[in-house]
């Protein structure tokens, strides 16, 4: 038997099958090291196969790659959310390695791994089946890294994933069902026939598909177990989930939005999704403000930064989806910053997060607060962080697609937002109270990605990375 | 390249001077002083024919990181480097490392907003300058909610004028527009837009009912940071204005001039008024500042060039005699612990610098011939009046008789009365903290009888 792929349909999905084979070798590794080298050995194994995708998916770029029929396109904005995956899991895997010895550290790396792969294969997916397929890797990794960890909230944030998100696969499973029911395809491209508008299963399945990823997205109303999911999972998972999850469904509502509607159907079927968006910006804004647990604030806080990048979508510009890769990248360099400062200065592990702990950290780690105080500066949108720049980008092409309330939601949530990010930053330059545990020593790792990560965040500033040919790919 | 140089010495000299031991007082002050006094030479050098831009945007819309000096800013520029170094100099504040950095870091940031030459540079600014406050409002601000009425008042106005500058972008095509003859905005947002701009631009003067945050904040900052504050950074709505509104949106500026008229009018007499009742110093001068900030709104609305050319002359010189007292004010408070009025008196028997130092400033502010205040105010009268507007000159009028009993009352029961009598040793103004108020004296008596340089630019 001969399988039906060239080696061109291998060549696209390389840099996932690098990630994959990775994770086999962690575990090998795992077998074959000493105890105490290990840990290191895993991390090493893991950062090396994340470098090395995404130097094949570098390669990759401004390349049109159509591989498996069709079900899996890549070399365009593809690449770029593929690369912010990876970026994602590496400043993960880093965390592993700061926060100090936990078991099972191998088997966490390799199901984070391999959660990534489900991730790009959603960012690349173009037809409904892959879209499921990724989802569901993403998906089954994640319960299990959430369960990692031995304190009780891990194992309840566990099972509230598992079910909520179940939920969720289910609405875009059967709304996947009803599209293929309605068009007789599974493609994407399919989907985009003017033909289809007339059918009421056309519009129920796309209204379903549209309610999963929303539910993904963790959007008001499918808004309410973030928060504590973020809460009960480790750190470096929270950081992953906090990044990837999203940039991956973003991915799949880009393709969604830009290749597979009809024109006539588009902004009539997204306007709900786009009234979520800027409910969202508020609710999560403002549910920001009485949170005493730095995850559970950048729950909250992911809540209304998607709610942003919405914004740049919608209308369907070309220049909109730029824009949204854009601050996508800003918005994953900032969340990993905030968590490997939450790393290097958490006392025990996971307890790290509570927002005691920030209180006069700039008298006790300057540096470190200064860095935690640039990331939630740029979360703000203040200069000069990409926040600023990602912001008045967002804004521009709200405003020329039309949506100026959409632009003006922005404005308010953002207003509101400050309150809540500031009142951290005023913790950590308050004087200290006393009793708080003592912050961790150096911590080299953290340190390290906390200043990569601030670096990018202000050199985004002056550089907008984003290449400039994304979209022509993308159909 | 000067004037990028002079935007990046303050910003860098700022942050680098964390590197000083944490306990350090002398470096640190003479290091700021240094670093302001060679940013107010660059100014000058740089003068308004040193520009520096370089490729930002190319979509949606053009933007640059475009600098060099208008012939507005380049004497706000001025002012706001005078202002600075006086200010370091006259510091005195505990933890004087960071509060000098934080100084500087103030001073490139409104360097970079009021030399800046696009649109999105100038909104970057206008946030980065927001900052520094903040961080000495929660470091050595009297009471935190300060800090919050402070950060989120202006942050609010940054984030329309975010809006109002992305939209402007998207319908000019370009936002490297400031000090250009470029033609102004039409279309049916362009009042939408300047209503962006107008309500950043009249929150950080402020005007009234958008002055809440203010005498908080001013009573609030120590006195080095709120005369550099009250200086400059209250001018840079009024420098908008100014600048962009009137450029490039004259029409819409022209149609709801009388809305700021009666605003800048509202704000005149109650600032006059309520700085009448205070009893704290600094928010004599606090509300005073919202009084004589109305007068140039008023000016601005009128629309007539000679009470614009007055705006610029007023600008400078209420930057001037407000850092001045100010910083008098500070060394008052340093001597006797309390900034009330019923608590002081009798400070000018035997302190006859301090007083003479409060005398100028004072008697500039109430707009006595000779300082500089006068010339403004004077300009600005006859331009409003020669616009066909007799209501704000007599609301002026009425306002500056006002602004004479205030600022004598707050000379009167500071300096002269009865001494005070439970109080430590009292010492007359030492050297280096006379020279720290000396230039914006002498430069209150220079502009006062030679303004000329300003009225033609």
């Amino acid at each position: 038997m001969t399988l039906p792929f060239t080696s061109a349909d291998w060549w696209a999905v390389a840099p996932v099958s690098i990630v994959a084979i990775a994770a086999l070798v962690v575990l090998l590794a795992d077998i074959l090291f000493a105890r105490r080298e290990q840990r290191y050995a895993s991390i090493v194994i893991a950062l090396a196969g994340l470098a090395a995708a995404g130097f094949v998916a570098a390669r990759q770029f401004g390349h049109d790659y159509n591989a498996f029929f069709g079900g899996f396109l890549t070399g365009g904005f593809a690449t770029v959310f593929q690369e912010i995956i990876l970026i994602a899991a590496a400043g993960s895997v880093i965390l592993y390695a700061a926060l100090g010895p936990a078991s099972r550290i191998a088997g966490s790396i390799a199901i984070m791994l391999w959660s990534a792969c489900g991730a790009m294969l959603m960012s690349g997916a173009a037809n409904l089946i892959m879209i499921f397929l990724g989802l569901e890797l993403l998906s089954l990794g994640l319960y299990a890294l959430c369960a990692t960890d031995d304190r009780k909230a891990s194992r309840e944030s566990a099972l509230k994933y598992l079910i909520l998100s179940s939920m969720a696969t289910a609405f875009l499973l059967f709304g996947s069902a009803l599209l293929f029911g309605a068009t007789g395809s599974v493609e994407l491209a399919d989907l985009a026939n003017p033909a289809h508008v007339a059918n009421p299963l056309f519009w129920t399945g796309a209204g379903m598909f549209l309610i999963g990823l929303v539910f993904k997205l963790s959007l008001v109303p499918f808004h309410t177990w973030t928060p504590d999911v973020f809460e009960g999972a480790p750190l470096p998972v929270t950081a992953f989930m906090s990044v990837a999850t999203k940039a991956a469904t973003i991915a799949v509502l880009a393709r969604f939005i830009y290749a597979a509607l009809p024109v006539s159907v588009g902004q009539r079927l997204l306007l709900p999704v786009w009234i979520v968006a800027g409910v969202s910006m508020i609710v999560g804004n403002v549910g920001m403000l009485a949170q005493r647990d730095l995850k559970r604030l950048l729950g909250y806080s992911g809540i209304a930064q998607v709610g942003y990048i919405l914004v740049a979508l919608a209308g369907g510009t070309p220049l909109g989806l730029r824009y949204a890769l854009y601050y996508l990248t800003a918005y994953a360099f900032m969340n990993l910053g905030a968590f490997a400062v939450a790393a290097a200065i958490s006392p025990h592990g996971e307890e790290g997060a509570d927002l005691r702990n920030y209180q006069g950290l700039a008298e006790r780690r300057p540096w470190l607060a200064a860095a935690m105080t640039l990331i939630l500066l740029a979360l703000a949108g203040l200069p000069p962080t990409a926040g600023f720049l990602g912001k008045i980008l967002i804004l521009a092409s709200g405003v020329s697609a039309g949506f100026v309330w959409l632009a003006a939601l922005l404005i308010v949530g953002t207003a509101i937002s400050l309150y809540a990010y500031a009142k951290v930053v005023r913790a950590m330059y308050a004087p200290a109270e006393t009793g708080l545990p003592e912050p961790r020593p150096f911590v080299p790792l953290a340190w390290v990605s906390a200043a990569i990560c601030c670096a990018v965040i202000v050199l985004m500033t002056f550089y907008p990375l984003i290449p400039s040919n994304v979209l022509p790919l993308a159909h | 390249m000067i004037v990028l140089a002079t935007i990046l010495l303050p910003l860098v000299a700022g942050a680098l001077l964390f590197a000083l031991p944490r306990q350090d007082r002398v470096l640190s002050r003479a290091i700021g002083v240094v670093v302001a006094t060679i940013t107010l030479v660059t100014v000058i050098a740089a003068g308004t024919t040193s520009e520096w831009s370089f490729r930002w945007l190319s979509r949606p819309f053009d933007a640059a990181f475009h600098f060099g000096a208008t012939p507005t800013s380049f004497w706000i520029a001025l002012l706001l480097t005078v202002a600075t170094a006086c200010a370091i100099a006259a510091s005195r504040e505990a933890r004087l490392r960071d509060f000098v950095a934080q100084l500087l870091l103030l001073e490139g940031a409104m360097l970079g907003l009021f030399l800046a030459r696009d649109l999105l540079l100038f909104a970057l600014f206008w946030d980065l300058m927001l900052l520094p406050v903040f961080f000495v409002l929660i470091g050595w601000g009297e009471h935190p909610a300060t800090a919050w009425r402070y950060f989120i008042y202006n942050f609010a106005g940054g984030l329309t004028l975010l809006l109002a500058t992305a939209a402007f972008g998207v319908i000019y095509g370009s936002t490297d527009v400031i000090g250009r003859a470029a033609g102004p905005l039409v279309g049916a947002w362009a009042p939408w837009i300047y209503a962006g701009f107008a309500f950043a631009f009249l929150v950080k003067t402020p005007v009234w009912p958008l002055h809440t945050w203010m005498p908080p904040t001013y009573s609030g900052l120590p006195a080095p940071m709120v005369a550099v504050v009250s200086a400059v950074q209250s001018k840079a709505g009024l420098y908008g204005f100014l600048v962009i509104a009137l450029t490039l949106l004259p029409h819409e500026v022209h149609a709801y001039a009388l809305a700021l008229m009666v605003l800048g009018a509202v704000s005149l007499i109650y600032g006059a008024v309520i700085a009448l009742t205070q009893n704290d110093a600094k928010r004599i001068v606090a509300y005073s500042s919202l009084s004589h900030l109305g007068l140039i709104a008023i000016a601005v609305g009128s629309g007539n060039p000679i009470a614009l050319r007055g705006a610029l002359v007023y600008i400078v010189a209420h930057g001037l005699f407000s850092a001045a007292l100010f910083l008098v004010l500070g060394y008052v408070e340093e001597r006797e612990a309390t900034r009330l009025l019923a608590r002081l008196g009798g400070l000018g028997w035997k302190n006859p610098k301090l007083a003479g130092a409060l005398c100028i400033a004072a008697l500039a502010a109430l707009g006595l011939p000779g300082l500089a205040g006068f010339a403004g105010e004077l300009l600005i009268l006859i331009g409003v009046y020669q616009a066909g507007y007799v209501w704000p000159v007599i609301v002026a009028l009425i306002a500056i008789v006002v602004a004479s009993a205030y600022f004598l009352r707050l000379y009167q029961d500071a300096m002269n009365g009865p001494e005070v009598p439970d109080v430590p040793v009292r010492g007359d103004l030492t050297w280096p903290e006379a020279l720290a108020v000396a230039p914006l004296l002498a430069a209150l008596v220079v502009v006062g009888v030679y303004p000329a340089p300003l009225l033609h630019p």
